[in-house]
């Protein structure tokens, strides 16, 4: 698939899930954009839409480098509710991004990536260069460990659901 | 330890995209009407509800201008070197090649066609599988056989151009053909040529037209030289190609 300007807000929002930060996100997403029109100049264009998610996870990953980093295996998990859609209606993409942005790389990319349904299972193996035991490992994982901080964060009773307070 | 269903569960698609894996599917399916169908449900729901938060990711003013900028990132043209060497593209064009070859062959073997071209290379394959010992031996003249054709076989005009007339023979013979009907066969000591007269073929409109020129008819390594006078032609075959024949016809034109 040709990579036109209407794939861009996509990396931006993986930018903004890799980062957590929206002045951050801008930085990598646009230093991305930018190589890519400098390739293009050089008659060596970007082979296809994978490589500008590949070059905006090395950015991304660079950029948090600079704070503090998370490690594996730190957080509880809990098992999916039949509530948790409901619950996590109540967050904003600010929360979400936040949370996906303190988790370990290589799970941080792999929940950036599987949840802007973009991509099919091939391309997301491919994107990350690990196999599907792995990309399961690090997204079931991550749904436990993010059912768990719900739970903790966002109280779920019946129907309703409290926001027991801001992260 | 999880088998491959359940780590491709772990990993099922939010939305169901064309081109999913075989595997991806029966998993899929296989959980919905299974043990763990309020499970999966569970999980479904989740990640739908995360990705649609996920869209609704605020993009600022001064970023949504880079997505209007058309010219941002140019589509990438493929260029003519990359196309050639697809290997479609090379097996097409090798197909293509193959398929212009044998109809330009087609078309060149049936340039110079004329009626009769068909029964003339059908005594093409007389001249390859005959022995000259199936002939009545005669040491003559060729020129002379045109009064032996008529007198003793009734046959009418059966005469040798001038161009063979000269021609020493080792025999001949008149046999009847299915397809060509009368034919009347010699067989020279120059190079162990054979002639053959035979009917000419009419056209279309049932007319014969006789032509004065040669024309070149070939099969298997052997090579015929037709004229058509008087209703009948006349075929020099001689094993060759067409080069070893034309010499002795420019011969009697100097």
């Amino acid at each position: 698939m040709a990579v036109t300007t209407k794939n861009l807000p996509q990396l931006y929002r993986f930018c903004f899930l890799m980062t957590g930060d929206a002045a951050k996100a801008r930085s990598a997403f646009q230093d991305t954009v930018r190589e890519a029109a400098t390739r293009t100049d050089a008659e060596e264009p970007p082979p296809d839409r994978l490589w500008f998610f590949r070059e905006a996870r090395e950015r991304c990953l660079a950029l948090g480098e600079q704070g503090i980093q998370a490690e594996p295996g730190m957080l509880e998990e809990a098992d999916i509710s039949s509530g948790a859609a409901t619950q996590i209606g109540q967050l904003t993409p600010e929360q979400l991004a936040l949370w996906i942005s303190a988790a370990p790389d290589p799970q941080r990319s792999a929940l950036a990536l599987f949840y802007l349904d973009e991509f099919t299972l091939t391309e997301l193996l491919s994107l990350l260069e690990m196999k599907a035991a792995e990309l399961s490992e690090c997204i079931c994982s991550g749904r436990r460990q993010f059912q768990s901080w719900l739970d903790a964060t966002v109280a779920y009773y019946g129907e309703e659901a409290y926001d027991a307070g801001q992260i | 330890m999880p088998d491959k269903s359940e780590l491709l569960l772990g990993c099922a698609p939010i939305t169901e995209k064309p081109g999913m894996d075989r595997a991806m599917r029966v998993a899929i399916n296989h959980a919905r009407h299974g043990k763990k169908a309020a499970t999966f449900g569970h999980q479904q729901a989740f990640d739908a509800a995360i990705a649609k938060l996920v869209r609704d990711i605020p993009v600022d003013e001064q970023l949504a201008e880079w997505f209007a900028h058309e010219k941002l990132i140019p589509v990438a043209r493929r260029g003519w070197k990359k196309i050639v060497r697809n290997p479609v593209v090379i097996a097409i064009a090798i197909a293509l090649l193959v398929i212009g070859a044998v109809t330009a062959y087609r078309v060149y073997e049936h340039l110079n066609d004329f009626p009769g071209a068909d029964k003339a290379r059908r005594l093409l394959t007389v001249a390859a599988s005959n022995r000259s010992v199936l002939l009545d031996p005669l040491q003559t003249n060729a020129a002379a056989l045109s009064d032996l054709f008529f007198m003793k076989h009734r046959l009418e005009h059966y005469d040798v151009p001038a161009e063979f007339a000269d021609f020493k023979t080792l025999g001949s013979r008149v046999f009847d053909d299915d397809e060509v009907r009368r034919v009347a066969q010699i067989w020279a000591k120059e190079k162990r040529m054979q002639f053959f007269l035979f009917p000419a073929e009419p056209d279309k409109e049932g007319k014969v037209n006789d032509f004065s020129d040669w024309r070149f008819v070939e099969l298997e390594g052997w090579t015929g030289a037709v004229t058509q006078r008087n209703g009948v032609c006349f075929m020099a075959v001689v094993r060759g190609g067409e080069k070893d024949l034309r010499a002795y016809l420019e011969k009697k034109k100097q």
